[in-house]
């Protein structure tokens, strides 16, 4: 791996502080460590995690690469997944079809960002409010029941395996290695990271970097859709309201994982672990009975806190420039 | 260096033909982006007459869609100044649910309307300040900077509400500014429209606006010719907030509740309404006209899906394609950058 | 009246010296010209002029008083006022704001007042002959010969009592550098001092009452109008060491008369509507072709498109005579053509990456193994391999490349290239900015390229370097070819001399 993205010293500070949130909320509450709970906060953690695995893709390809779209991906993917279950169509099928769903959304995306030159921000906004609409309309703003699924659809959501929640070891871990092996190890991966560091210097090398941006995007989609159908089975209910906060709390698991938000760098270890530590926080906090706000708003805190302590740390001297591309205009793009 | 962007051909300017002033002015209006927003908005209003057999025409709904495009078109000012400097703000919503949530507190304690609106305005600005020095003290991208305070400040919005609503509005407020009317639009819409017009000339005529032009099209050289960027930016930002305010305290005299909900998904009805008026999200470019014609077409999207029995939640697929389209449409005809042209 | 004066200017960067003790004495109401190569110091004298930089040692001299620039902006209060190559506009504001931007005449709340800007500017214009209906246009819309007039304009509205023109007419036409020449003479005669940076020969005499030589980083000569020649000022220009220059071609390998014949790239009158026009070259195998020109000579943009990253509107290219036209970098990569970026930091490196990613980054699809799984033992053995082979000196491959020296990282980036087997390697400015020792060592394995049989290319503003390395030269200027030499026609003057159209007349 070497120095492409991997940073063992910022990991470490996330496992510490994961600790650290840990033994706060357990020194309230001892039973916030028993295996039922520990079982829960996985069970949360695991649909944003997937989640944010896309968006560190993106986010890595740099020159303003975002997508604030991903929890409306994951709520369409799921709705159009429900239809299809209550259609008759077996759950294998229907899942697929949330995870295509979720690809071809991402697909556009990828071709609105590379072909139109649209910025990712305003894109993704924008398909946000296409694929939220949608959904909406698919469902009449009402949910889709699955609570009459065969049980081993909604396994996929609720079951367990080896005591360890279902989806954790059998989607999340293989996804988690199969992305650390695409982002380290293959063409791919390291392309894009090229490509996050300098833009111009990687197309006068020989990589396509539009090509490599639109893919990344499609694996966000592709991904995000899964998380949307497991959500669904987990709940036992297809939303169009789904994953409304994924989109900042993915960007924010990114950026406190080490990504850096311009691209380049950062990993989907760092992810990982970011997700654990924000996982541990979230739980904690709605286990003490906190409001699900309460959730959004610290990880609003904790997104800007991680950037910030970034600025720091590099001494980089960012002024406000806005988070687009900074090549715009350029004949190179 | 070679790679530059496009080194143009040696040719020299020709200067425009001459004609009436008057006349090229109006051409240039058709022409240029604001010609095809009116057009758009003509359209959009004889579709929505037809769709709706005449109920568009109701004075209620004529009222509504003034004052609700009054409450996205004050803000819609203060972000049109933010984007211009190359910046942007998505909590605006959450700032407006806050903003609603503390002044509503200071009504249910039973202050009067004279003594509440100016604090709507403060508290609001004080927001937009918390925002200018996360961004520029911070150094912290605008983009991710706001969608931070987006989430801490509905987390406040809660801490102030707790579970409750406030309801205690006084219902003067709806009377001064939605019922009472000033030369048949109401109170709230002539706000607006003397805002946008005091801004119009703000950025058109005062040095101080020109500046923000000039830091949206090339920050690095308005740096060096002694603009105070930072300065103007925090300015910028503050102005927004203190817009997003008096947004809220509208918002109340509409509909005089506070939920923790107040809010949600404001700024994006803003920030299309921008985009849509042609301000180029880069910077520099882009016009206060633009940005009315914008939030009028915002304003009749979501009352004609109301008023044609569509299903409201294809507002949101319209609002989005909508602004996909005029992302397209600005590369056809970018808007002005505000240049004296006379 | 020596109105601006520097006396023994002295200026690193990190160990090298830019100016090695310049005198310079500017005068009101005459031109002075700066003349000398690139590298010779002429933009760092500048900086230093306008406040940009701080002289190491020296001082500067304005009416005979000691004065030590603080910034850029004390030295426009100090009425000196720089027209650069680049132009910093507004593009979306009108040609008016764009000369107040900054000084704005405003009433006491700032309200802007068009009409005493316009009464204010409107001498100005006339003194540059200017219309006024210009004032109300948009930026953008100007060419960028009416944008520099626009420069200009807000040069004098500052009231620049020096006014330094930085190879304004790199980007001009010839009717537009003729109107900015008549148009220098005017504000010289109104009293200012100007100082014109050049490396068009032509130009001199036209407007230059004074002339300065400047190479490497010191003045080889200082005269008046009439006191010199044109060949006197190319020798100046192309160093001292022109005899040696010639020395080391009589050693060059003699090519093959028939290699030029067939070519292994050919780009046939490659014109792009842009940059460059009516291209012909013919690049043999196993031989080394410098292209020499001076900036904006359209050769970076020949070699680009050759590489797919810009689209010809006319001509054609071949490889191994089959017609090509790659359609962007990944594709001429795959053919056999490679092409060294001439601005390193920009375009080359990966700055926050380690040596080895650098090295390999155009051709990781060679390490690819199944499901694009990348051979990393084979990678980094390879990286190894080319790093010993180019004498890169770092810890290890995984040092990331931005801790590497100057020199280094430039052997990095040409070990990319150099390190895969092309039929075409373009080089351009491969020494860019680079200690002398690692200039000969890369010299020598562009030679060991061409030895290999590679057809390689070097695109140079360097003379000495494309002399001595060279086997043939092709000369471009403003985007045409206008000479080819080889063998003993290749002489510093003769070079030299087609590349700023010396001995032609001003037409």
């Amino acid at each position: 791996m070497g120095a492409t993205g991997f940073q063992p010293g910022r990991i470490l500070l996330l496992a510490a502080l994961t600790a650290l949130a840990l033994i706060g909320f357990a020194s309230g509450d001892p039973g916030i460590l028993s295996g039922a709970n520990l079982y829960s906060m996985a069970v949360f953690a695991v649909e944003i995690g997937i989640i944010a695995f896309g968006q560190t893709l993106v986010i890595c390809g740099g020159d303003g690469g975002i997508d604030l779209s991903v929890g409306a991906i994951a709520a369409l993917s799921q709705v159009l997944m429900g239809m299809a279950l209550q259609a008759g169509i077996p759950w294998p099928a229907s899942v697929l079809i949330a995870a295509a769903g979720g690809t071809v959304m991402g697909a556009v995306n990828g071709v609105l960002v590379t072909c139109f030159r649209i910025e990712p921000i305003i894109t993704t906004l924008a398909t946000m409010f296409v694929f939220d609409g949608l959904a909406l309309v698919l469902t009449g703003g009402i949910n889709i029941d699955l609570t009459t699924m065969p049980q081993t659809f909604l396994d996929l959501g609720q079951g367990s395996v080896f005591s360890l929640p279902f989806q954790l070891l059998c989607i999340y871990l293989p996804v988690f290695v199969i992305l650390i092996a695409l982002q380290h190890r293959t063409l791919f991966g390291r392309s894009l990271y090229l490509v996050g560091t300098n833009t111009l210097s990687a197309r006068l090398t020989g990589i396509r970097v539009d090509r490599l941006r639109a893919w990344t995007y499609v694996i966000a989609g592709l991904l995000s859709g899964l998380a949307g159908a497991i959500g669904a089975a987990r709940l036992g209910t297809a939303s169009p309201t789904a994953s409304e906060q994924a989109n900042l709390i993915s960007i924010a698991i990114v950026v406190l994982g080490g990504s850096s938000i311009f691209g380049g760098d950062g990993s989907v270890v760092g992810t990982a672990v970011a997700t654990v530590l924000i996982g541990v926080v979230n739980y904690g906090l709605s286990y003490n009975d906190f409001n699900p706000i309460y959730q959004a708003g610290v990880m609003g805190i904790i997104l800007i806190v991680a950037v910030l302590i970034e600025n720091l740390a590099s001494g980089r001297n960012w002024s406000a420039v806005p988070f687009l591309s900074l090549a715009k205009g350029k004949s190179s793009g | 260096m070679s790679l530059k962007a496009g080194a143009r051909p040696d040719k020299l300017a020709k200067p425009p033909a001459s004609a009436h002033g008057w006349v090229r002015a109006a051409a240039r209006f058709a022409k240029g982006r604001e010609g095809v927003l009116l057009i758009t908005l003509c359209l959009l209003v004889i579709v929505i007459s037809i769709g709706s057999h005449g109920a568009f025409w109701a004075p209620v709904n004529l009222n509504n869609l003034m004052v609700s495009a009054a409450v996205t078109a004050i803000p819609a000012i203060g972000m049109t100044l933010v984007i211009l400097t190359g910046g942007i703000d998505v909590s605006i919503g959450s700032m407006l649910g806050l903003v609603a949530a503390i002044g509503g507190k200071f009504f249910e304690a039973g202050w009067s309307i004279p003594a509440v609106a100016p604090l709507f305005c403060l508290i609001g600005a004080a927001f937009g300040l918390v925002n200018a020095a996360i961004i520029i003290g911070g150094r912290v991208p605008p983009v991710v900077a706001t969608l931070g305070t987006l989430s801490i400040f509905r987390m406040c919005v809660f801490l102030v509400l707790g579970a409750s609503w406030i309801t205690m509005i006084p219902p003067e407020l709806t009377v001064i500014f939605i019922s009472d009317r000033l030369w048949f639009l109401p109170v709230a819409s002539v706000m607006a429209l003397v805002l946008m017009a005091v801004f119009a000339f703000f950025l058109r005529s005062f040095r101080l606006g020109r500046h923000i032009y000039a830091i949206g099209n090339n920050e690095e050289a308005a740096r060096l010719a002694g603009v105070p960027v930072a300065r103007i930016k925090l300015y910028a930002y503050t102005l927004l907030g203190m817009f997003t305010g008096i947004a809220a305290l509208l918002t109340l005299g509409q509909s005089p509740l506070v939920q923790t909900s107040t809010g949600t998904g404001f700024e994006l009805a803003v920030i299309a309404a921008v985009v849509l008026g042609g301000t180029e999200l880069s910077g520099g470019r882009g016009t206060i006209l633009g940005t009315l014609l914008g939030t009028l077409i915002v304003g009749l999207v979501n009352d004609g899906v109301v008023l044609m029995h569509i299903q409201p939640f294809w507002g949101g697929v319209l609002l989005g394609g909508i602004i996909l389209l005029s992302i397209g449409v600005n590369q056809r005809w970018p808007g002005r950058g505000g240049e004296a042209t006379e | 009246m020596t109105a601006f004066e520097l006396k023994n200017i002295v200026k690193s960067f990190g160990g090298v010296k830019a100016l090695k003790g310049v005198d310079l004495q500017i005068e009101s109401g005459r031109t002075h010209v700066l003349l000398g190569e690139n590298g010779a110091g002429k933009s760092t004298l500048i900086k230093i002029l306008t406040g940009a930089l701080t002289p190491d040692e020296g001082t500067i001299l304005i009416d005979g008083e000691a004065c030590a620039l603080r910034n850029p902006e004390h030295a426009q209060a100090m009425g000196i006022a720089a027209v650069y190559q680049e132009p910093m506009i507004y593009p979306h504001l009108s040609v008016l704001e764009n000369i107040f931007m900054g000084r704005e005449i405003a009433g006491p709340l700032g309200f802007v007042r068009r009409d005493a800007m316009r009464t204010s500017v409107r001498p100005v214009l006339a003194e540059l002959d200017l219309p006024e209906t210009l004032l109300s246009r948009p930026m953008s819309s100007l060419s960028l010969g009416y944008q520099q007039l626009v420069l200009i304009a807000k040069a004098l509205v500052q009231n620049a009592r020096l006014i330094i023109f930085d190879e304004p007419t790199s980007i001009l036409s010839r009717a537009e550098s003729q109107r900015l020449f008549a148009i220098i003479g005017r504000l010289r005669d109104g009293g200012r001092a100007i100082v014109y940076i050049t490396h068009r020969l032509e130009e001199v005499p036209q407007i230059g009452d004074r002339v300065t030589v400047l190479t490497d980083g010191q003045v080889t000569g200082a005269y008046r109008a009439g006191e010199f020649s044109e060949t006197t000022l190319l020798e100046l220009m192309a160093g001292k060491k022109s005899r040696e220059i010639e020395r080391e071609i009589e050693e060059h390998r003699d090519i093959a008369a028939d290699a030029v014949r067939h070519p292994v790239l050919t780009v046939e009158n490659l014109t792009h509507e842009s940059y460059f026009a009516d291209v012909t070259w013919r690049i043999p195998g196993g031989v080394i072709t410098g292209i020499y020109g001076l900036v904006g000579s359209g050769r970076s943009e020949v070699a680009l498109s050759v590489f797919g990253f810009l689209r010809p509107s006319g001509g054609r290219v071949l490889l191994d005579g089959r017609a090509v036209a790659p359609a962007d970098p990944a594709e001429a990569i795959a053919i056999g053509i490679g092409y060294l970026p001439e601005d390193r930091k920009l375009q080359g490196i990966f700055a926050t990456k380690p040596l080895e990613s650098n090295l390999t980054s155009n051709r990781l699809g060679a390490f690819a193994r199944t499901l694009g799984l990348l051979d990393f033992k084979e990678l980094f053995a390879e990286a190894g391999r080319v790093m010993a082979r180019y004498n890169i000196k770092a810890q290890s491959s995984r040092t990331m490349l931005s801790t590497l020296s100057g020199g280094n990282q430039q052997k990095g980036l040409f070990a990319r290239w150099a390190g895969k087997p092309f039929k075409v390697l373009i080089l351009d400015e491969p020494t860019r900015g680079i200690d002398v020792r690692t200039k000969d060592e890369i010299h020598d394995f562009i030679r060991d390229l061409a030895a290999q049989g590679v057809a390689v290319v070097v695109i140079s503003s360097d003379l000495k370097e494309v002399l001595s390395v060279s086997d043939r030269i092709i000369v471009m200027r403003d985007g045409k070819v206008v000479d080819e030499v080889a063998g003993a026609q290749m002489t510093p003057e003769r070079v030299l001399g087609s590349a700023i159209g010396a001995g032609k007349a001003a037409a």
